[in-house]
C-alpha cells in the first residue's frame, strides 16, 4: 500500500519487514528517526528483534558483528561523525564476511559542525569492503534496503544503503509500503554460511600469517566481482515480486548525448527534470545515474561514457589534495579505455548546500560551452571568502 | 510462521576467512604456558616479629569478615592470653608492619586485645585439639606466663603438666609486678581459669626448692624451671636499707595492702618496674621521680609506657646514680652521682656510661624505692651455661641430665617480656615433644620447621598439622604489596581516660576497641602474603582460568596461559609465578 | 505544480502541518513532496517546510525558492523575516492574525488572508494561552483558500499523524475553514 512515508522511516519499515533479529545504533542526527521508530518496533511488538543500546557507533558495530557471527539477520545505522567512529569495525565485518546492513544518512563532517548533506562520510569508507549503494527516492530507499539484505547474504558482504540527509532522510513522500508476506516471498530467512556456536565453538578473526593474508583479501575481490551479477539476480526477483528494478546505475538518453551527466542521490532525481527541460529544447544531453558505488560497475561506466563527447560528474564530496571522489573514480574507470571523453569535475552542494535545477543547468552550460576542462575540479556557487567577513557562519 | 530457507545458490563464491576449522574446545590455551601461577600464602613481617609467631595477617582477615570466633581461635593456638598480651604487650609485630611504609602500622595489639575480651565475654574455651595422652608427665616450677604456657602446650601435645607456685595465686609477674591500671586482675584471672579448663593443674603455696625437685624426680619425666626473677637486685650503696624495694611495693599493691604514702618518691631504675612504680605512685598522691643512670632513650622500659608516664607528671633525672642514702627523721637525703657517656653498646646502642668526676646532686626525697632488676632467687634455678648435652634453643635453655631438665622465661629470654616468656613455654613445650619422639640429637632441627618466617618464633599450628603444611617463611616486603588496591587511613584509636582524670585512679587508662573500631583497623591490613578471598586473580585472569573447587580457588591449569596477571594483581602477595621450563 | 512555503517556529508543529497536508493531497490523488528545512532544532527557533503538489511524480528535490503559496503561522515572524520571498505574483498568502494586518504594502502583488488561528485553538482547548496550538487551525484555513484538498481528507490525515486530541484539532481545521478572511488581491 503507497502510503505518505518519511524517508528514514521507509529505511524502518523495510527493516521490520525484514524481519531483522538483531540491531544496535547509537543515535545521531539525520539518522535519529531511523533508529527510533526501530526501537519502538521491538518495544511494542512489531518487531521480534533485539534492539541493543551501546555507548557508541564504534560499538555498535561490534554487536551486529557479535550478532552477525552468531548467524543472525543485523541492522545498523550512523551518519558522519558516527560513521568516522566505526571505521575500524567496518573493516572487521567485511573481513569477517558478515552480511550486515547499514543506513548510512550522509552528512558533512565536522568542524565545522554541520548535520547537513554532505557524501564525504561514506565515500572516505571505500576501502572498507562495503558494498555501498546510493538512494535517488523514498521508494529507492525502501527497496534498497529490502534488496540489501538479500544481496549481502548471498554474498556473504555487508552493504550500506545511502541516503541524503534531509532531501531523503526527511522528506514525506508516497512510499509503496507492501504486506509482509509480499516481502517473506523475496525474502527468506538468513541462512548463514557459518555461525557462532556453542555446541560447537571455533574462532573467526583470528591472525593470519603473511602466508594467508593475502589469499583472504583476493577472496573479498572475488566476491565484490560477483556483486554486479547476484545484484542483478535479486533485482529480477524484486522486480517478478514488485516490479521496480534500479540497477548499479541508470542511464538516460546517453545514446546521443553531447554532454553526460554523472549524479548520486536526490541529485539524480533533480537531473531527470532538468535533462527533460534541455532535451525540450533539443539539447543532446543524457545523465548517468550511480547507485552502485562499490564495487564499481567499471565495465558498466566505460559501455555507457566510454563513446560519449563529455562527462560532467557532479560530487557532493571532496577529497582533498584530488578532487571529487566520484569524478575520481570515472576517470580511472575510463583512463584505460581508447579515445575516452573529456571529464568535468564539478563540485556542488557540500555540507547541506542545495543542488536546485539551475545547478544543474548551470553546469551543463558550462561543460557544453568548455572545450575541456580547465581545472580538475569546478567548485559550483563558491562565493568569495571576503563575503563572509562580517557575517556568522549560519 | 516458519519459514522456508532457500539457498542462495552462491555457495561457489569464495568466503577464505581467518576462522578455525577445528572446535576451540581443543585450543586450551593452557599449551600456550611458560610460567605456572600458584597459590602461595607466605609470612607477614609482623607474625615473623611475634614471639608467639601468631598468624597475625590470618587474624585480621578473620577479624574483618567478622569471624571473631575463628579469629580468637587462631591467636589461643599460638599464645592462650590475648587479652594479657592485647594490653601488656610491647608490640614488636606493629614495628614490623609494612603499612608503616604507606602510612601508619596496624593497631595489632588493640584488636588482640579486643579479640582477647571477646573471648572471655563469650566465655569461650581454647581450642580442643589435642594430641592424644601420651601418659608422660611434666613438672613446671612456677605459674608466671612461661610455666603457664608451657604447661598448656604440653598439654596440647598429650603431656600430663603440674605446676607448682611459690606465692598463694598463679600469674607470676602478671599478677604481682604489673599494676592494675595496665592489667586488671579479674581479666588476668578468667585467661589462667581458661588454662585450667584445658587440664593444667596448678598447686600454689608450694615454696620451691632444689629438695622438692630431688623428691619429686621420680615422679615426672621432665621439669620445666620458669620461676622468673623474684629477688631484687640490691644498689649496694651506704644507707641502701632506707630504700624500698620495688618489687615488693608492686606486690602489696595487688594485694591492696599499701599503707597510705604522701610527698616525694624516686624511683631508681630505667625498666618497666621503675615506671609501673612511679606512676602507681602518681595514683596514690605522691610525686615521683625516676632517676637514671643512663639517658631517657637508653631506659629499657617501653617507649608507650614512658610516655605515659611523663604525662602522667613522673619526672625523669637522666644520668644520674645513688652513691648514698641518708634516712634524717622522716627524710631521706639522696646522694646522686652525675655520670657521663663512654661510649655504646655494641648491641642495641645503649649509651656505656661512667662516674663524671666528682660532680654530685643531694636530693630530699620521702621515700626511695629501688627497682634496678631482679635474679633468681636461688642458685639451682640458673641455667647451665655450658656442659654436655645443654643446648641453648633461643627461648629455653634445654639440659639432658638424667631427666630433660628445661629452664625457661626470664631465665634465659634474653627479651623479658610477656609475649617472650610465652615464646618460651612454647619452645619448651614442642623441645621436649621432639626429644620425646625423636631423641636427644634431632631435637635442635626438628623445631626449624615450624619456625615463623626467619624469625626465633615457633608456629604450633604448624607443628600440630605437620611440616608439609606450613607456610612459606618468605616474608612479605612492602615492596611486595600492591598498594595500587589501598587507600590511605587513619589509624582507629582506642578511647582513652584523660590524663587528669586517670591519675586519680587504679582504672585501666585505655579501653578496648569497639566492634566497629575493631572491623574498621582491619580494614587498613594489607594482609601480607594471606588470601583474603578478594578474588582479583579471578577478575583479572583473561582466560576465566581461576575457577571454584569445593568453594576454594584454584588454577585451571589447562586455560591458564601463564601470563601471570594474577600474580601481579595481587595485592598482597599470596601467590607466586613459577618457571615451568 | 504548487509549491507551498510554511514559515514558523520550533514548537508550533509547523512541519506537522505540512506533513499533515501531503497526507491529505496524496489522498485525495495529489503526488506530494514536503519536507522541513532544519537550523537550530530549538524551541521559538524561525522553521520553513516546504510542500510540493503536483499531477505527476514531482522529481526536483531541492528547497523551494519560488512558492506559490505563503503560509505563516506566527505574525510576528513578519518583524524580522520577509515571508513574501520568491513568492510568485498572484500566489496567496495566509497569515495567523486577527486583523488585516498592518503595512498592507509588504503584501503588494499577492492575494492575502488572514484567520484568527489563536483565537480558534482556544475555542478548542489546544495548548495554553501562551503556547496555543494552531498549526491544526491553519490547515484548515489552507483548505479553504487552496479549495482543496477536502476536508474528509484532513480529518483523516489528523486522526493519523496527531491522535491525541485528533477531534478538537479537527474541530480548528474545520472552524478556521468557515473562519478565514480573505481580503484579496493587496494592491
Amino acid at each position: 500500500m503507497k502510503k505518505v512515508l518519511e524517508g528514514s522511516h521507509a529505511v524502518s519499515e523495510a527493516v521490520r519487514l525484514a524481519r531483522v533479529q538483531v540491531m544496535s545504533a547509537y543515535p545521531i542526527t539525520p539518522q535519529t528517526h531511523i533508529v527510533e521508530a526501530l526501537s519502538e518496533y521491538c518495544s511494542n511488538g512489531a518487531m521480534n528483534a533485539r534492539f541493543l543500546c551501546v555507548e557508541s557507533e564504534h560499538s555498535a558495530m561490534a554487536a551486529v558483528i557479535g550478532a552477525a557471527s552468531g548467524g543472525v539477520r543485523t541492522f545498523t545505522a550512523t551518519s558522519s561523525q558516527g560513521l568516522a567512529l566505526m571505521h575500524e569495525l567496518l573493516h572487521w565485518a567485511s573481513a569477517a564476511r558478515l552480511p550486515i546492513v547499514m543506513a548510512e544518512v550522509n552528512r558533512a563532517l565536522a568542524p565545522g559542525w554541520n548535520i547537513w548533506m554532505d557524501q564525504t562520510d561514506s565515500l572516505a569508507q571505500r576501502d572498507t569492503g562495503w558494498i555501498q549503494l546510493y538512494c535517488e527516492d523514498g521508494q529507492e530507499v525502501f527497496d534498497t534496503t529490502l534488496q540489501a539484505f538479500r544481496l549481502a547474504e548471498k554474498v556473504s558482504l555487508p552493504v550500506m544503503v545511502v541516503l541524503d540527509a534531509f532531501f531523503l532522510s526527511h522528506t514525506f513522500e508516497p512510499v509503496d509500503v507492501p504486506d509482509q508476506d509480499i516481502v517473506d516471498g523475496f525474502l527468506p530467512p538468513f541462512l548463514p554460511r557459518f555461525e557462532l556456536n556453542t555446541d560447537n565453538p571455533f574462532a573467526i578473526g583470528q591472525m593470519a600469517a603473511p602466508t594467508i593474508y593475502m589469499e583472504m583479501r583476493h577472496s573479498i575481490q572475488k566476491a565484490m566481482e560477483r556483486v554486479p551479477g547476484e545484484l542483478d539476480q535479486v533485482e529480477q526477483e524484486f522486480a517478478a515480486t514488485f516490479n521496480r528494478r534500479y540497477g548499479p546505475m541508470e542511464a538516460i538518453h546517453c545514446d546521443d548525448a553531447e554532454v553526460i551527466m554523472v549524479v548520486t542521490g536526490t541529485a539524480a532525481s533533480t537531473c531527470r527534470k532538468v535533462i527533460s527541460d534541455l532535451r525540450a529544447i533539443n539539447e543532446q544531453v543524457g545523465m548517468l545515474k550511480l547507485r552502485m558505488f562499490r564495487p564499481f560497475p567499471t565495465d558498466l561506466i566505460r559501455q555507457v561514457l566510454g563513446s560519449a563527447h563529455k562527462i560532467a560528474v557532479i560530487d557532493r564530496n571532496f577529497s582533498f589534495g584530488v578532487s571529487g571522489i566520484f569524478a575520481q573514480e570515472v576517470r580511472a574507470a575510463l583512463c584505460n579505455y581508447k579515445g575516452h571523453p573529456s571529464v568535468f569535475g564539478y563540485i556542488a552542494g557540500l555540507g547541506g548546500r542545495d543542488v536546485t535545477p539551475e545547478t544543474l543547468e548551470e553546469i551543463y552550460w558550462k561543460t557544453k560551452s568548455t572545450d575541456k576542462p580547465d581545472a580538475e575540479s569546478i567548485w559550483i556557487g563558491l562565493n568569495p571568502y571576503s563575503s563572509f567577513q562580517s557575517r556568522s557562519n549560519s | 510462521m516458519e519459514r522456508m530457507k532457500k539457498q542462495n545458490g552462491t555457495e561457489d563464491i569464495p568466503l577464505f576467512i581467518s576462522r578455525s576449522n577445528i572446535t576451540t574446545e581443543i585450543n586450551k590455551t593452557g599449551s600456550w604456558r611458560f610460567a605456572r601461577p600458584k597459590y602461595d600464602e607466605k609470612t607477614s613481617p609482623c607474625s615473623a616479629a611475634c614471639p608467639a609467631g601468631e598468624d597475625i595477617a590470618r587474624i585480621q582477615m578473620l577479624a574483618n569478615q567478622e569471624s571473631f570466633k575463628e579469629a580468637v581461635h587462631t591467636i589461643l593456638i599460638e599464645n592462650p592470653f590475648p587479652a594479657v598480651c592485647g594490653r601488656v604487650c610491647f608490640h614488636p609485630c606493629e614495628t614490623a608492619c609494612n603499612r608503616t611504609g604507606f602510612d601508619e602500622p596496624i593497631a595489632i595489639r588493640c584488636l588482640e586485645r579486643f579479640l582477647g575480651d571477646f573471648a572471655i565475654q563469650e566465655s569461650m574455651k581454647l581450642p580442643p585439639e589435642k594430641l592424644p595422652e601420651n601418659g608422660k608427665s611434666v613438672c613446671i616450677v612456677g605459674a608466671g606466663p612461661a610455666g603457664l604456657a608451657a604447661g598448656y602446650f604440653l598439654t596440647r601435645l598429650g603431656y600430663s603438666c603440674h605446676i607448682f607456685e611459690a606465692s598463694s595465686e598463679p600469674g607470676g609477674i602478671l599478677r604481682w609486678g604489673i599494676p592494675e591500671y595496665r592489667l586488671p586482675v579479674k581479666i588476668l584471672a578468667r585467661e589462667i581459669e581458661r588454662i585450667k579448663d584445658f587440664g593444667v593443674k596448678i598447686n600454689c603455696n608450694v615454696p620451691m626448692s632444689q629438695n622438692f625437685l630431688k623428691e619429686t624426680k621420680s615422679r615426672y619425666d621432665a621439669f620445666f624451671i620458669a620461676c622468673g626473677y623474684s629477688r631484687s637486685m640490691q644498689m649496694n650503696i651506704p644507707g641502701d636499707q632506707a630504700a624500698s624495694d620495688g618489687l615488693e611495693f608492686l606486690r602489696h599493691m595487688r594485694r591492696e595492702e599499701i599503707t597510705p604514702l604522701t610527698g616525694t618518691a624516686a624511683v631508681v631504675g630505667g625498666g618497666n618496674t621503675a615506671v609501673d612504680i612511679a606512676r602507681s605512685l602518681v595514683r596514690l598522691g605522691l610525686n615521683p621521680i625516676i632517676v637514671y643512670r643512663r639517658r631517657k632513650q637508653d631506659m629499657p622500659a617501653f617507649k608507650h609506657e614512658v610516655e605515659m608516664a611523663r604525662k602522667e607528671g613522673v619526672k625523669i633525672l637522666e644520668l644520674f646514680a645513688p652513691i648514698q642514702i641518708e634516712k634524717t627523721g622522716g627524710a631521706c637525703f639522696l646522694t646522686l652521682q652525675q655520670m657521663k657517656i663512654s661510649g655504646a653498646e655494641t648491641s642495641g646502642g645503649r649509651a656505656v656510661v661512667v662516674p663524671d668526676g666528682r660532680v654530685t646532686q643531694l636530693r630530699r626525697v620521702d621515700h626511695v624505692f629501688t627497682a634496678i632488676g631482679a635474679e633468681p632467687t636461688e642458685p639451682w634455678q640458673f641455667p647451665p651455661e655450658q656442659g654436655p648435652e645443654t643446648l641453648h634453643l633461643g627461648h629455653c635453655t634445654f639440659a639432658h641430665r638424667d631427666r630433660p631438665l628445661m629452664f625457661g622465661g626470664d631465665l634465659t629470654n634474653p627479651i623479658k617480656s610477656v609475649t617472650d616468656a610465652i615464646a618460651s613455654g612454647k619452645q619448651a613445650a614442642m623441645a621436649l615433644d621432639a626429644f620425646f619422639k625423636k631423641g636427644w640429637d634431632a631435637n635442635a632441627d626438628r623445631l626449624a620447621p615450624y619456625r615463623v618466617g626467619s624469625g626465633p618464633a615457633l608456629s604450633m599450628e604448624s607443628y600440630l598439622k605437620g611440616e608439609h603444611t606450613s607456610r612459606n617463611r618468605h616474608i612479605v616486603s612492602y615492596e611486595e604489596i600492591n598498594t595500587d588496591y589501598f587507600s590511605t587511613a587513619a589509624r582507629v584509636l582506642s578511647a582513652s581516660l584523660a590524663v587528669d582524670e586517670s591519675v586519680h585512679s587504679f582504672l585501666e587508662t585505655e579501653e578496648t576497641y569497639t566492634f566497629d573500631q575493631a572491623v574498621e583497623e582491619t580494614y587498613r591490613c594489607f594482609k601480607c602474603g594471606i588470601c583474603d578471598s578478594c578474588n582479583n586473580c579471578r577478575i583479572f585472569c583473561p582466560e576465566v582460568a581461576v575457577v571454584f573447587k569445593d568453594s576454594r580457588r584454584v588454577i585451571d591449569l589447562n586455560y591458564c596461559k601463564g601470563c601471570g596477571i594474577c600474580v601481579v594483581e595481587c595485592p598482597r602477595n599470596a601467590m607466586a609465578l613459577e618457571m615451568e621450563i | 505544480m504548487h509549491e507551498i512555503r510554511f514559515h514558523g517556529r520550533g514548537g508550533q508543529g509547523t512541519v506537522v502541518a505540512s506533513v499533515i497536508l501531503a497526507k491529505a493531497f496524496f489522498s485525495a490523488g495529489h503526488y506530494v513532496q514536503t519536507f522541513p528545512v532544519f537550523g537550530l532544532e530549538r524551541r521559538g527557533a524561525p522553521v520553513e517546510a516546504y510542500l510540493r503538489l503536483d499531477k505527476k511524480k514531482i522529481l526536483v528535490r531541492s528547497n523551494v525558492y519560488t512558492p506559490d503559496h505563503v503560509v505563516v503561522q506566527d505574525i510576528k515572524l513578519l518583524d524580522n523575516l520577509d515571508v513574501t520571498q520568491g513568492l510568485k505574483l498572484g500566489g496567496s498568502i495566509l497569515i495567523n492574525s486577527r486583523d488585516v494586518p498592518d503595512n498592507l504594502d509588504t503584501f503588494s502583488g499577492f492575494q492575502l488572508h488572514f484567520v484568527d488561528a489563536v483565537k480558534i485553538a482556544s475555542d478548542n482547548d489546544l495548548g495554553t494561552r501562551t503556547n496555543p496550538i494552531v498549526n491544526t487551525a491553519m490547515i484548515g484555513a489552507f483548505a479553504r483558500v487552496m479549495d482543496m484538498p477536502p476536508m474528509e481528507t484532513i480529518h483523516t490525515a489528523i486522526l493519523e499523524e496527531i491522535p491525541v486530541k485528533a477531534n478538537n484539532n479537527f474541530q480548528a481545521a474545520q472552524q478556521a475553514y468557515e473562519e478565514v478572511h480573505t481580503f484579496g488581491l493587496v494592491d
